[in-house]
């Protein structure tokens, strides 16, 4: 009788393989799940955040950049930046004007950090309200939002700014500053101490501070590229140099938004965060299709004598391996569709608020991200379907025959190989560690893989901890003035009598490299200095200068070499030979006798910046000193990074044992499966569980210990040469650092996920019944 | 029945050795014989004779040296793997001395398996009934004997009604009893549906239950007889 072409029934092998593994498959599951779902969640995060932001350049009048002036320009100044020399650039010029203010956010007299007061405006640099509303009256104040968090400052409390106390009324997002950088040469931004707000003009007019007088501009005709753009800036600060010039004002500041931090840190890195994402899903993909590819292959094994027959009576090779292959994808399928709701859902609002909780961003709107499709949900299917079906296409290359008679090794060892003349247990063991080589390479890979995401929790922290501890060592003194002018208002220097207190000199300049252009601290440092102490300073012929050891490391330069600086808003270059390394500066910084300092920028024989001290200086009027330079500027960086990602770097330590303890338990199972037979027999011939154990499990504790070691190894080298990458790309430069104990820590966090595992690998060697062995394979 | 019929299946001059040089060993060494269209043949031989050789050559498998084999005037050494592999799906059936049967499909979706492979596939329950697993077959392998588990093998070889069934010693595995009703079960098969039944075993007493009996030593045709007194598998002894 003629029937109906029945589907191929090897399909309900799945629900029931699913079934019949289930923690396996659970445990990967939820794995791919929660890696799926929070990297998705961080580009469907990062997209609908970089929406908002591209849609608040329009909304909020986001400037194309902002100069500042020493003196308020008139306005034939402001408007009429053309001249004869160059091509003109078409711009509309906004006054921006601003204080820095000093905060004292819980009114306990106390100055608890410093405000960038602005008057409130409609036409450059609004602010998006996220809460509140904008102030209103003299008194009221709206302040940044991600500061006020930090601080502690809700709705309807009251600050003390200057010396008036506010009513804060808003909690805002200017647009021009998604990070609180105070400078754009500070390596981090600081939301802790530094804060931007917004007051009505009558409340701008009742502050003392005095007033900085930045013009923010916008292009009347939008640059095309980023090329354009440059090429406009470039363009453009050699009119406003001539216009200053030309009317005896000064530029203080010229910043180009492009080369904005406070407007690009945020949204790059974002997108940083992203390709890493990527990268780390990409990994992670690969090692679970490694693990699905040894379990496949191992099943394989195990039905080799079904496949023969099957292949005997005409399944191709396709149809199997179709069917084996079935396995991985649909539960990297499933993954995906599950991480992914997760990901537009959950996911999204914990990365949403870690990004809140580090940086000033408008209210955000979720969109559907394409490449988020791509990266979780196309790219890890392709992956497990591409190194599964290579494991899967090599294992069917073998005839019926071969597989019928369990002829399976690519190289069928005639000969065992011949092991030392150990006891029995340990040669015994030296043969499953050969047997399961490519298990225990897998187990070598994930677990090298964990240690360089564990070297980045761990030496984080300890790099911040390390770099805090030593900045007061690293510091040339506890302040640095440095002054408006050197001269007082009376034209005579600016003199202290504070003890130990001395002179010297600073000027930056900027080294430019293919895609950077770094601001470099030049000290000019007196002699016999007891803050900068550097042996032969003091004989260093012209030109030749002594350099950080931060310096020499992020450029690889040494002495002997030559570096060349270049002035910031000049076409003025130096070239300064290196004498020596100086390894008390955490800076990027260039030291040389500050007579010879005068001499190389043309200053007045008795010209200086500032002066170095060990004591706080009462004894110079506040209005001659234009900063001062304390410890808290070189930790602050360090305080932000660890607000932002301490908290992060402990649930990381949290996830990398948990991935270390998934991947341990996933290949050990499959080692344990593989050896069954074997088990069962030492079972029958007397050996008892614990001996049994000795034998395995002992076998793989051992290739876990060197993986681990060798992991923490390589791992650790992996990251800190990845950080040397990524700090090439920042101002400013710290060696990755991770204490004794750090690399400890690493070794147990491995450890112990492999002892969580180990507990169940021993409860499935007693499981192992003893007609195991002497059973038909079905 | 018609000169093709009688040569369904035909070998010629086949021969086959394994290893090379000191350690080439000759396994078929000129082998010819012809089995024909629903014959219930059956390869007799002691170990190392070369028979389940031959039936691995005949199952497109494996291939010999030189000499051919034909099936319907279609000679296997022509075919390419796709289409070694389209003959066996479409013409051969295969049962193992060991059952190699998939463990979580169940005694009906085991023999699914077989009839997948066929457009014309015969009814399962019926077979079922024949196989004497209707009650059973909902149970997975392990649930079932050793003799019951052989039924599903041959169900599964069966189901895509073959024209040969290959059997390689189906009952090297089985007790006394459980092997008569085995072989019974083969004979009853190859009764009602005609297929060409060439069964591998070193058990002398089956070749009573033969239509066709060859006996292979050295790999080559020591004898090659008709079994005039043919009996039923039920009346044999051992």
């Amino acid at each position: 009788m003629k029937k109906q072409k029945i589907k191929n029934p090897l399909r309900r092998r799945i629900p029931r393989e699913l079934r019949g593994d289930w923690k396996k498959y659970l445990v990967v599951s939820l794995f791919l799940i929660l890696t799926i779902g929070f990297v998705s969640g961080m580009y469907v995060a990062n997209e609908s955040m970089m929406t908002a932001a591209d849609k608040g350049v329009i909304k909020y009048k986001l400037e194309d950049g902002h100069f500042e002036l020493e003196s308020k320009a008139d306005a034939k100044e402001k408007y009429e930046l053309n001249d004869s020399d160059f091509q003109p650039v078409p711009v509309t010029v906004y006054e921006n004007f601003y204080r820095n203010e000093d905060e004292d956010n819980n009114n306990d007299g106390e100055t608890d950090g410093t405000v960038r007061v602005y008057a409130k405006t409609e036409d450059i640099n609004l602010a998006c309200v996220l809460d509140g509303r904008l102030p209103e009256a003299e008194n009221e104040i709206a302040i940044d939002r991600m500061h006020a968090d930090n601080v502690g400052v809700q709705i309807g409390d009251t600050i003390t700014v200057g010396k008036k106390e506010w009513e804060v009324v808003g909690l805002i997002a200017y647009v021009n500053y998604s990070t609180l950088h105070e400078k754009n040469t500070d390596f981090m931004f600081d939301a802790l101490k530094f804060n931007v707000a917004m007051v009505t003009d009558d409340g701008f007019a009742e502050l003392e501070k005095p007033i900085h007088y930045a013009y923010a501009w916008r292009y009347n005709h939008a640059p095309a590229d980023e090329k354009e753009e440059k090429k406009l800036s470039d363009d453009f600060l050699k009119a406003l140099l001539t216009q200053t010039v030309a009317s005896g004002n000064e530029i203080k500041d010229y910043l180009p938004a492009y080369a904005n931090q406070a407007i690009h840190f945020a949204t790059d890195d974002m997108g940083s965060d992203e390709a890493m994402g990527g990268v780390l899903l990409d990994i992670l993909i690969v090692i679970i299709a490694f693990i699905f590819a040894v379990t496949i292959s191992n099943t394989i094994m195990k039905e080799s004598k079904t496949i023969g027959t099957l292949r005997a009576s005409g399944y191709t090779r396709g149809e199997l391996t179709r069917h084996y292959l079935a396995m991985p994808v649909i539960v990297t399928f499933f993954a995906a569709a599950v991480g992914n709701l997760l990901g537009y859902t959950v996911f999204k609002n914990v990365v949403v608020s870690m990004y809140y909780n580090s940086y000033s961003l408008p209210a955000y709107e979720t969109v559907w991200n394409p490449t988020a499709f791509l990266k979780t949900t196309i790219i890890p299917l392709l992956l497990m379907f591409v190194v599964n079906l290579a494991v899967i296409f090599a294992k069917m290359r073998h005839t019926p025959l071969q597989f019928l008679r369990q002829d399976l090794k690519k190289n069928n060892r005639k000969k065992a190989i011949r092991l030392p003349h150990w006891k029995f247990f340990s040669r015994f063991r030296l043969r499953i560690i050969f047997q399961n080589m490519p298990n225990y390479l897998i187990l070598f890979s994930g677990i090298f893989f964990v240690c360089v995401m564990l070297s980045m929790a761990i030496g984080m922290p300890d790099t911040l901890e390390y770099y805090k501890d030593n900045a007061k060592d690293m510091m040339f003194a506890k302040y640095q003035y440095v002054l408006k002018s050197y001269e007082g208002n009376d034209g005579k220097p600016v003199t202290t009598a504070a003890e130990n207190a001395e002179i010297f000199a600073m000027k930056s300049l900027q080294k430019k490299s293919d895609s950077f252009a770094e601001e470099i601290s030049v000290y000019g440092i007196a002699d016999d200095s007891r803050y900068v102490k550097i042996d032969g300073l003091e004989d260093s012929g012209q030109n030749e200068v002594y350099i950080s050891n931060s310096f020499a490391e992020k450029y690889g330069i040494s002495a002997g070499d030559t570096v060349s600086l270049e002035e910031k808003y000049e076409n003025k270059k130096y070239d300064f030979k290196v004498a020596g390394l100086y390894d008390k500066s955490l800076n990027i910084a260039v030291f040389m006798p500050i007579k010879q300092f005068r001499t190389a920028f043309d200053l007045k024989e008795d010209e200086f910046t500032g002066y170095l001290s060990g004591a706080k200086i009462t004894d110079i009027s506040e209005d001659n000193i234009a900063t001062v330079i304390t410890e808290r500027d070189i930790t602050k960086m360090c305080d932000q990074l660890d607000h932002s990602m301490g908290s992060y770097m402990q649930y990381f330590q949290v996830l990398c044992i948990l991935l270390s303890a998934v991947m341990i338990y996933l290949l050990t199972k499959i080692i344990i499966e593989k050896n069954e037979n074997a088990i069962s027999m030492a079972k029958i011939l007397g050996y008892e569980n614990s001996e049994i154990a000795r034998l395995y499990l002992l076998s793989t504790s051992i290739v876990f210990i060197v993986a681990d070691l060798l992991g923490i190894f390589l791992g650790s080298f992996v990251m800190s040469e990845a950080w040397k990458m990524i700090m090439t790309d920042y101002s400013g430069w710290f060696t990755f650092v991770m204490n004794p104990w750090g690399y400890a820590k690493m070794f147990l966090f491995v450890l112990i996920g492999y002892l969580f595992v180990l507990g169940f690998d021993f409860r499935r060697i007693e499981k192992i019944p003893l007609d195991k062995a002497l059973k038909n394979a079905e | 029945m018609s000169e093709q019929e009688k040569k369904f299946l035909d070998i010629v001059d086949l021969k086959k050795s394994f290893g090379s040089g000191d350690t080439k060993q000759d396994v078929l060494r000129g082998m010819n014989f012809s089995v024909a269209k629903g014959e219930f043949c059956v390869l007799l031989g002691p170990s190392g004779s070369g028979k389940s050789t031959l039936l691995n050559i005949i199952g497109g498998i494996d291939s010999a040296d030189s000499g051919y084999i034909s099936i319907s005037g279609d000679k296997l050494k022509e075919l390419g793997e796709k289409k070694l592999t389209q003959y066996r799906r479409r013409h051969l059936g295969y049962v193992f001395q060991q059952y190699n049967l998939i463990g979580n499909l169940n005694v009906k979706e085991n023999i699914e398996v077989g009839a997948y492979l066929s457009d014309n596939p015969l009814d399962i329950d019926d077979l079922l009934h024949t196989l004497d697993l209707y009650e059973h077959r909902h149970k997975l392998p392990n649930q079932l004997s050793g003799g019951q588990q052989q039924r599903v093998s041959i169900g599964r070889a069966i189901v895509k009604n073959p024209d040969i069934l290959l059997c390689d010693e189906p009952t090297g595995a089985l007790d006394y009893t459980t092997s008569k009703e085995i072989l019974k079960l083969i004979e009853d098969i190859n009764r009602k549906y005609k297929n060409t039944v060439i069964m591998v075993t070193h058990n002398e007493a089956i070749k009573g239950m033969a239509d066709h009996i060859i006996k292979l030593r050295d790999g080559i045709v020591r004898k090659n007889e008709s079994n005039p007194n043919k009996i039923s598998a039920s009346e044999l002894e051992w």
